[in-house]
């Protein structure tokens, strides 16, 4: 029983160190896009340059 | 000291590059839609990076890394469950979907829609007391990391953390969400390259073999210090055991449900299966939040029992950050500490402004006679995200933990979990559910763990028993409350 513990916590930690820097390129990319997109959408909606921010 | 130019650098880059992005997302803030939900204008990637970031705080890599030193690998099996229940909830839409539909901006005010008013306030409170006191150890545990890991003397430890909780407090209060979710991005970024790297070094330098044989000698006795849980099966029963286990899996469950921080970002996505998708890819983050600073930790006790024990004035909970103060080479440990400056500030930022958003919208709000203007609901908004900052600097400083850090975490985040989480069910899925039942499970779930907190250090009550009275009180009190006040429908 011991050794599927630690055949299962040696796995997680490989698992997750992998999915950690996986997550870091690919959801980087793909966030930075979705930070330009939601500005887009923000600025579209803005109702003019001479308006101040709250 | 430990830190050479290079890190200060590196670490200044980083806090300048929060700060300037934080501050520039004012100009998009146009309302409290905005400042609350970030106009739901958030996909599904940033959604997970900004989840991802807020749910990993210094305070999960302390507490979590405790977890590693006293009960070895097997500490992690929170973050299984917690995976488990995340992927769950994705995959099913269980709770989050109906939550998203409503177009609420807080759970509470999904019951005034359900339940009345009154019950919206009171669950409001319940929220916010639950969520400010799991919030009162951030700061603490935040700055123990910070003095253990640079050697930096422990009279700065306050000043530290305030300035921090300043820089946060600044670009939250200007930014609301829009600020919180840009400033998540980059947190996510550096903690990520941090974390991962940081798990590299601590496995070249223990030795993955090394660590498993230290550990089994360490259970066994043989080791310069005994460990006293199996390292490896938490069904054991000197580590979590079923009853633990099976409290955490209805609490992670709970959590993923019904914590207002996981659920502001639902409610900031596009629509219900965008969260969806945002909970199932997070969901195996979640083992990694438990399991790497577990595994620092772990090795932590295998380092100090090669030493023959823990140096004078070190705990189970500092063990790991002195341990990385000792094994990061020099110019390295920059990196770690901007990642770990990174997690604790993701992670007040989001806090501060959800709980803000929770006692404007359900406490303050429904107890005007004449709704505050645009301009006066975001004023009030913001100086509530500064009164939580400020009564989070003092209670930090006072309050002394009942038991390990995870066991206060698990515990005050109950007071409104199980009362909230059955209010959810009952309100969603229930259709007999009614306000009486809401009222009688909101204060029956918050007596066991209220209990635990005055009274469990005094007793000796065992968490999973406050957690568990909880959650079998408010379901009582919820379909008992209901079934007694329930009207038969009249016959037409």
């Amino acid at each position: 029983m011991e050794k599927f513990f630690i055949i299962f916590w040696a796995a997680m930690i490989l698992g997750s160190i992998a999915w950690y820097g996986f997550l870091v390129f690919y959801v980087g990319i793909k966030a930075g896009r979705d930070i330009r997109q939601m500005i887009k959408t923000l600025k579209a909606g803005q109702p003019g340059p001479d308006r101040p921010p709250v | 000291m430990t830190l050479t130019p290079i890190d200060w650098l590196i670490i200044i880059v980083y806090l300048a590059g929060c700060m300037v992005a934080g501050i520039w997302m004012r100009r998009y803030v146009r309302g409290v839609e905005d400042f609350a939900v970030a106009g739901r204008e958030m996909n599904v990637n940033l959604g997970i990076a900004s989840l991802a970031a807020t749910e990993l705080g210094l305070v999960t890599v302390m507490y979590t890394a405790q977890l590693g030193f006293e009960k070895g690998l097997a500490g992690a099996s929170i973050g299984v469950l917690m995976a488990a229940a995340f992927y769950l909830v994705g995959r099913t839409g269980f709770i989050i979907k109906p939550l998203r539909t409503a177009g609420v901006m807080t759970i509470p005010e999904l019951f005034e829609k359900r339940f009345g008013v009154r019950v919206r306030w009171l669950a409001g409170l319940f929220v916010v007391l639950g969520g400010l006191l799991n919030m009162g150890i951030f700061l603490r545990l935040g700055g123990e990391f910070l003095v253990w890991s640079t050697g930096m003397p422990p009279s700065w430890l306050e000043w530290v953390m305030t300035i921090l909780l300043g820089l946060v407090l600044l670009y939250t209060s200007l930014g609301g969400m829009l600020s919180v979710l840009v400033t998540d991005y980059l947190q996510f970024l550096v903690m990520g390259v941090g974390i991962v790297v940081t798990s590299v070094i601590v496995l070249i330098h223990v030795g993955g073999f090394d660590l498993v044989t230290s550990l089994q000698a360490a259970w066994a006795g043989s080791a310069g210090m005994k460990l006293d849980a199996h390292p490896f099966n938490p069904f054991h029963g000197s580590s979590f055991g079923w009853g633990y286990l099976l409290w955490m899996l209805v609490l992670q469950i709970a959590a993923a449900t019904t914590w207002q921080t996981v659920i502001s970002r639902v409610l900031a996505a596009k629509d219900a299966a965008t969260a969806q998708r945002m909970y199932r890819r997070t969901a195996f983050y979640f083992v990694g939040r438990f399991l790497l600073p577990g595994l620092w930790g772990a090795a932590a006790f295998v380092y100090f029992a090669q030493l023959g024990g823990l140096p004078e004035g070190t705990t189970s909970l500092t063990a790991m950050p002195h341990y990385l103060g000792v094994i990061l080479p020099v110019g390295f440990i920059g990196l770690v500490i901007a990642a770990m400056l990174a997690a604790e500030m993701s992670t007040d930022s989001g806090y501060l402004l959800t709980w803000a958003t929770v006692i404007y919208n359900d406490l303050v709000s429904p107890c005007l006679k004449k709704p505050l203007s645009p301009k006066g609901r975001l004023l009030l908004t913001r100086l509530l995200v500064l009164s939580i900052g400020v009564f989070l600097l003092f209670y930090g400083l006072w309050y002394e933990l009942p038991g390990n850090a995870w066991d206060y975490i698990a515990v005050t985040g109950n007071i409104y979990l199980a009362s909230v989480f059955t209010l959810l069910v009952g309100g969603l899925y229930w259709p007999r559910a009614t306000a009486r039942g809401a009222y009688a499970a909101l204060i029956m779930g918050a007596i066991g763990p209220i209990t635990f907190l005055l009274i469990g250090k005094t007793y000796a009550i065992p968490p999973e028993v406050a957690g568990f009275s909880a959650f079998a009180l408010a379901a009582l009190g919820m379909i008992f409350g209901s079934l007694l006040t329930a009207t038969k429908p009249s016959r037409t």
